[in-house]
């Protein structure tokens, strides 16, 4: 039987994602560690929010430093629809995903129209003028005080493979979004916008459908994180912290690569629970350390080390840096 | 009518501090074509340098804004030699750039968490709280001297730009570094010098902005927004428009406070700035920032 699949879908990868997932999916039947469970679900959370930052840092070239905005948004209407509106989880978590995402085109649509740094530093007051008057808004999200979720019995157990099936549904974007013909169009936009629009790459729309879906993911990244905590509070959901944290994944996995920032998220979940919650102080000089000694050495983090790698070992094959 | 004289003033005093601000980082990114995102850092920096030697040794913030001033200078140079030399010019090094200083951003903020806590902090002197009557309205005499500070860093800047040679190299390298090369012009001084300019008017603005607001290590990070707005608005490289956008946007945050609760004119720098973007992409005077 051959399945009919799109000429972009590598099966090998399909079958690896596929067999991932179903790992995963059966892990906790096998073992019953709590702590292990709960530190998975959230780096699931970290994996698709980290690849949903890359949509629009990396394909696009547009570093956001101010995605917490969208979390936040996406995590309080999210609580809002649940608990106002007695709206079932997942389609509140989606409804959240979609405010946020159509947030994002409202300050993003402007400021991504004209080359160059301008929408990386609109980020910057976005993501903090979004962050005071989240924590001035107490209708939707409490004031500092904050919202709390209904809590189930059982939930926190259960949102595991919801969140795994995001991380799942947000690796399979961005293979979608890197190697379908939508992938070389991002590509040209990236290298030259002009000359992207000269060859009939429709790059406005492109752009605005990229920013929307990186939005509405962290939205939803949001959403998912609020019920799993069952308390959210703005100044966690908006903090800036949080929107660096995906800029280090992404540049620790690689940016602009398909699977680098799952890497990258990975190893900022491990980094911050070992080594960055036993020193709270440095934290943030930590995070600038790594970020210039990646960039200085390896602009590719660890998805170009092992591209290089595999090059010395293997110079007989032609491996391919099409990433870059 | 004394309460709309009072705004005007208060208006101009603050467009000093923004000018100054802003053309720091106008300045490198005309010449470099890098978005100093480390700008708000040396804001900070500039801060608590001027509010240490004041605390500690009891010196005038004013009579410290010379050696901050070198000591930034000196600073910039190190860091363009040190990290941002390093990267790829053009776009593969804008998006690099833009991280690597960010991240020597996050590194500033943690040294100053560590050496002088989070809370935040005042630089008082004896003369903070004094004020003098001006066009029939009260005017803090510390708000005026800071303007004239300002004021005068712009002219002599002016004056370094036009009419010295080193700033008739640094107009050239903006416009044309390859060319520059052919006529015997050291582009990568030029580069390094650039930026060590910037970073001390970061630094002097920094110092500046201490005696009339309280700071924490993460000041800067609005001041780095209000100077990249003023930077849209007013076009690169020349004085004037920089000092005219500085007066526009310190003009609707002082009158924004008539209007609309005050938590939110964090954001009226950033609604001006998407307007801005909006209506006139090319900056009100008709040079392009960009692209």
């Amino acid at each position: 039987m051959k399945l009919p699949l799109p000429p972009w879908v590598r099966p090998r990868a399909l079958i690896a994602l596929l067999a991932t997932c179903a790992a995963l999916a059966l892990g906790p039947l096998l073992h019953s560690d709590v702590y292990i469970h709960n530190l998975l679900t959230l780096t699931f959370i970290g994996i698709a929010a980290a690849l949903a930052w890359n949509w629009l840092g990396g394909y696009l070239g547009q570093v956001s430093f101010g995605h917490a905005a969208m979390f936040g948004l996406g995590g309080f209407v999210a609580a809002k629809a649940e608990i106002s509106m007695g709206m079932p989880m997942v389609f509140a978590w989606c409804f959240g995903g979609v405010i946020a995402g159509l947030y994002a085109l409202v300050w993003g649509h402007p400021t991504l129209r004209l080359r160059g740094p301008y929408f990386s530093i609109a980020t910057i007051g976005v993501g903090e003028a979004t962050r005071l008057v989240g924590t001035y808004w107490d209708w939707l999200t409490g004031g500092s005080s904050g919202t709390s979720l209904p809590m189930h019995p059982n939930l926190k157990f259960t949102l595991y493979w919801y969140a795994l099936a995001l991380a799942a549904v947000a690796m399979a974007a961005s293979y979608a979004l890197r190697r379908s013909s939508l992938g070389l169009a991002l590509l040209a936009i990236k290298s030259d916008v002009d000359a992207a629009s000269d060859v009939g790459v429709s790059s406005t729309r492109l752009q605005d459908l990229v920013l929307f879906l990186s939005g509405a993911m962290i939205g939803v990244c949001g959403a998912s994180y609020g019920s799993y905590f069952s308390y959210i509070e703005p100044g966690d959901m908006f903090g800036f912290d949080r929107s660096i944290s995906w800029v280090l994944m992404g540049v620790i996995g690689g940016i602009g690569t398909i699977a680098g920032p799952a890497l990258g998220a990975i190893i900022f979940v491990l980094l911050r629970q070992y080594l960055i919650a036993s020193y709270p102080q440095l934290y943030l000089g930590l995070y600038g350390i790594l970020l210039v000694l990646v960039i200085l050495f390896e602009p590719l983090g660890l998805t170009g080390l092992s591209l290089r790698v595999l090059r010395r070992a293997r110079p007989d094959l032609i491996v391919s840096g099409s990433e870059t | 009518m004394d309460r709309f004289a009072e705004l005007v003033i208060a208006s101009v005093l603050l467009a000093g501090l923004y000018a100054t601000m802003a053309y720091g980082l106008g300045l490198i990114y005309g010449v470099l074509r890098i978005v100093n995102l480390n700008h708000g850092g040396m804001i900070m920096a500039g801060a608590y340098a001027g509010w240490y030697l004041h605390s500690e040794y009891g010196i005038d913030p004013y009579l410290s804004l010379l050696p901050v001033a070198a000591v930034s200078f000196l600073l910039g140079i190190a860091m363009y030699r040190g990290l941002v030399h390093r990267l790829p010019r053009g776009a593969a090094g804008g998006v690099q750039s833009l991280l690597l200083l960010f991240g020597v951003w996050l590194v500033m903020r943690n040294v100053a968490y560590l050496l002088f806590t989070g809370n935040d902090q005042t630089l008082r002197t004896s003369y903070s709280t004094r004020a003098a009557v001006l066009a029939g309205a009260l005017v803090s005499v510390n708000r005026v001297a800071v303007f004239a500070v300002a004021l005068a860093t712009l002219i002599i800047l002016h004056i370094l730009l036009t009419r010295t040679y080193l700033g008739k190299a640094i107009r050239a390298v903006a416009q044309n570094p390859d060319s520059c090369t052919l006529v015997g012009i050291r582009v990568e001084r030029i580069y390094a010098l650039t930026f060590g300019l910037g970073t001390a008017l970061a630094a002097i603005a920094g110092l500046l902005g201490a005696t009339l607001f309280p700071f924490n290590p993460s000041f800067g990070a609005g001041e780095l927004l209000k100077s990249f707005v003023v930077v849209v608005l007013g076009g690169l490289g020349s004085v004037a428009g920089t000092a005219i956008a500085a007066l526009i946007l310190a003009a609707v945050e002082v009158f924004a406070i008539l209007f609309i609760p005050a938590y939110l004119t964090a954001a009226v720098g950033f609604v001006l700035l998407v307007l801005v973007l909006v209506l006139r992409p090319g900056g009100l005077f008709g040079q392009r920032v960009l692209g």
